[in-house]
C-alpha cells in the first residue's frame, strides 16, 4: 500500500490470499467506512463499494523489513526479529552510550525513520512490552516499570493475546474480555477448560516471562536473481531459469566452502510494476545442510507449482549458510581440473573484455514455435 | 544488468537468444523473397508459418522463409504479419 500513495487516501485493503476469501490488512479510510481485517470479500465490497484491493507484496514486505532491523542493528541494538512488524531488543546494553533507557528508545525510533508508523513499548516483560507497543500511538514511545505491569495490562482487551478467535470467543461468553479478569482467575481452571493454549495465554496475562532478547544472527544475504525479458507462467521454463540462479548461486566466491542450510525463492508476478503489485515468497530449510545443486533444485522445485501468476522475475536467497567442518567431501572430484581450467579461461576472458561478456545458454522453452523464445542467455560473473 | 562484485546481491537480467534482425528484403507479388539485404535469392529452400500467441494482445504471425542467397550463404527470413516488416533469423 505503501508503494501506491494514490490507495493510502481512498478505502484500501489488501486482497485475500490465494485460497481464502477475507480481506487482510486495511487502512484508516477503510476502516472509516465500516471494514474490518479477515471480513469476507462479498461482505467488504458490500459495506464500501469504492475498496481499492491492494495485492500482497511478501518479498517487499520481507525487504522492507529488513531494513528496519538492519537500520536498528546498526544503531547499536541486538534485535530479536519475531514478524514483520514486531522486533523486540534490550536496551541494556546501550543505555549508557545514549544517556539512558528513553534516549536509547528515542534512538531506536530514529533509526527506523519517520516512513514507518513505528511505536516502541518498553518493560521488563516480553508480553507487556508488545501490549505497551500495540496501545502507543504512531511514534510513541511507553515506558511500563515493573511495578506497573499488572495495573497497565488489568484494562487491556484480549485481543492483544496470541490465541485463536476461537478461545477468544470463548473466554468473551463466560464474561472474561479483559486482560486483568484473565489474570485474576485461577490457572489450573483456565488450563482445564481452554488447555495449553489457554494456560499461556493466561500466563501472558499476568505479564508473560521474562526471556531473554536473542539477538538474530546476520543473515547469509547471498542473492541471485533472473529477470525474464517477458512474463514466464511455464513451470517447465521456470524450473530451468531455477537450475541456472540455483548453479551461479553455488558458485558464488562469497559461499566458499560452506553449504546451504535455508534457501528461499521469491518471484516477482506479472502487472506488478514498480508502483505497485504483486510478488510470491517461500523459504525452506533443508533437511541436511547441502552444496549440491541438484538437491537444492530438487527441495524448491515443487515450489514453482504454487506460482499464482507468470514471472518476470525469480530470485533465490542463500538465507543461512553452515561451516564446511564436519562434512566429508571427495579427495579428488572428478572432473575437477578441467573444470579448474574452464574456469581459468573464462576468468580471462572476462577480465580483458569485461563485466557480462561471458554467458550459459539456458533451454528454456524449445518447444516453442517461435525461435527467439527457445533460449535465454544469461551472464555469469562467478 | 549485473551488480558490483563486492556486492552478495546479483541480478542478472537475461537476454533472448537468436532475436529477430529488422532485414531489407524486396519482395515478388506473391510475397515470397527475390534480394535479401542486397543480395539476389537463388533458391527459395523452404516456406512455412507460424501462427502463435493469437489469445494475447500481441499475435505472432509469421512468414518463414529459408533462402539460398546467390553468395552461396543459408539464411532464414520472415515477414511479419502484425507489423509488416521483414526480418533475419538464426535458429529459426
Amino acid at each position: 500500500m505503501r508503494k501506491r500513495p494514490a490507495a493510502a487516501v481512498r478505502p484500501s485493503a489488501l486482497a485475500p490470499e490465494q485460497g481464502s476469501d477475507t480481506v487482510g490488512s486495511i487502512n484508516a479510510a477503510a476502516e472509516f467506512a465500516g471494514v474490518r481485517p479477515g471480513m469476507r470479500l462479498g461482505e467488504a465490497l458490500a459495506t464500501c463499494p469504492g475498496l481499492v484491493l491492494v495485492e500482497a507484496d511478501p518479498a517487499g514486505v520481507e525487504q522492507a523489513w529488513e531494513e528496519i532491523v538492519c537500520a536498528l542493528e546498526d544503531a547499536g541494538y541486538s534485535v530479536e526479529s519475531a514478524t514483520p512488524g514486531v522486533a523486540y531488543f534490550e536496551t541494556r546494553g546501550v543505555e549508557r552510550l545514549y544517556g539512558g533507557l528513553e534516549p536509547a528508545l528515542q534512538r531506536a525510533l530514529g533509526a527506523v525513520g519517520s516512513v514507518w508508523d513505528a511505536r516502541i513499548g518498553a518493560a521488563g516483560r516480553r508480553f507487556a512490552a508488545l501490549a505497551a507497543a500495540s496501545v502507543a500511538r504512531p511514534g510513541q514511545l511507553l515506558v511500563v516499570r515493573d511495578d506497573e505491569v499488572d495495573t497497565f495490562l488489568a484494562p487491556l482487551p484480549l485481543n492483544l493475546l496470541p490465541i485463536e478467535r476461537q478461545r477468544r470467543d470463548e473466554l468473551e461468553a463466560l464474561g472474561v474480555r479483559k486482560l486483568g479478569q484473565l489474570a485474576g482467575l485461577p490457572g489450573g481452571a483456565v488450563a482445564e477448560r481452554l488447555g495449553p493454549d489457554g494456560r499461556r495465554a493466561w500466563s501472558l496475562a499476568r505479564g508473560g516471562t521474562n526471556a531473554r532478547v536473542r539477538g538474530r544472527r546476520p543473515p547469509a544475504e547471498l542473492v541471485e536473481s533472473l529477470e525474464f525479458p517477458e512474463a514466464i507462467g511455464n513451470e517447465l521454463t521456470l524450473r530451468r531459469a531455477l537450475g541456472v540462479l540455483v548453479d551461479t548461486a553455488l558458485a558464488r566466491p562469497e559461499r566458499r566452502d560452506r553449504f546451504v542450510r535455508k534457501v528461499a525463492l521469491s518471484a516477482r508476478l506479472v502487472g506488478s510494476s514498480a508502483s505497485g503489485g504483486g510478488s510470491w515468497r517461500r523459504a525452506l530449510t533443508l533437511r541436511e545442510p547441502s552444496a549440491e545443486a541438484d538437491r537444492i533444485r530438487i527441495a524448491l522445485a515443487p515450489k514453482l507449482a504454487e506460482l499464482p501468476a507468470p514471472v518476470v522475475e525469480l530470485r533465490l536467497e542463500l538465507v543461512e549458510l553452515t561451516e564446511a567442518a564436519g562434512r566429508q567431501l571427495e579427495l579428488l572430484a572428478a572432473g575437477a581440473e578441467d573444470r579448474t581450467r574452464l574456469r581459468e579461461g573464462l576468468r580471462q576472458v572476462r577480465a580483458s573484455t569485461g563485466s557480462g561478456s561471458v554467458c550459459t545458454v539456458v533451454e528454456v522453452a524449445p518447444w516453442s514455435r517461435i525461435p527467439e523464445t527457445r533460449a535465454l542467455f544469461v551472464p555469469r560473473d562467478d | 544488468m549485473v551488480a558490483h562484485p563486492g556486492d552478495t546481491r546479483a541480478v542478472r537480467a537475461a537476454g533472448r537468444l537468436n532475436e529477430p534482425r529488422p532485414a531489407r528484403v524486396e519482395a515478388n507479388f506473391d510475397g515470397t523473397p527475390w534480394q535479401v539485404n542486397h543480395q539476389s535469392v537463388a533458391v527459395l529452400r523452404e516456406e512455412w508459418r507460424v501462427l502463435d500467441r493469437w489469445w494475447t494482445e500481441e499475435p505472432v504471425i509469421r512468414r518463414y522463409f529459408e533462402v539460398v542467397l546467390e553468395t552461396g550463404e543459408n539464411t532464414v527470413v520472415f515477414h511479419d504479419g502484425a507489423g509488416g516488416a521483414w526480418f533475419t533469423q538464426r535458429g529459426a
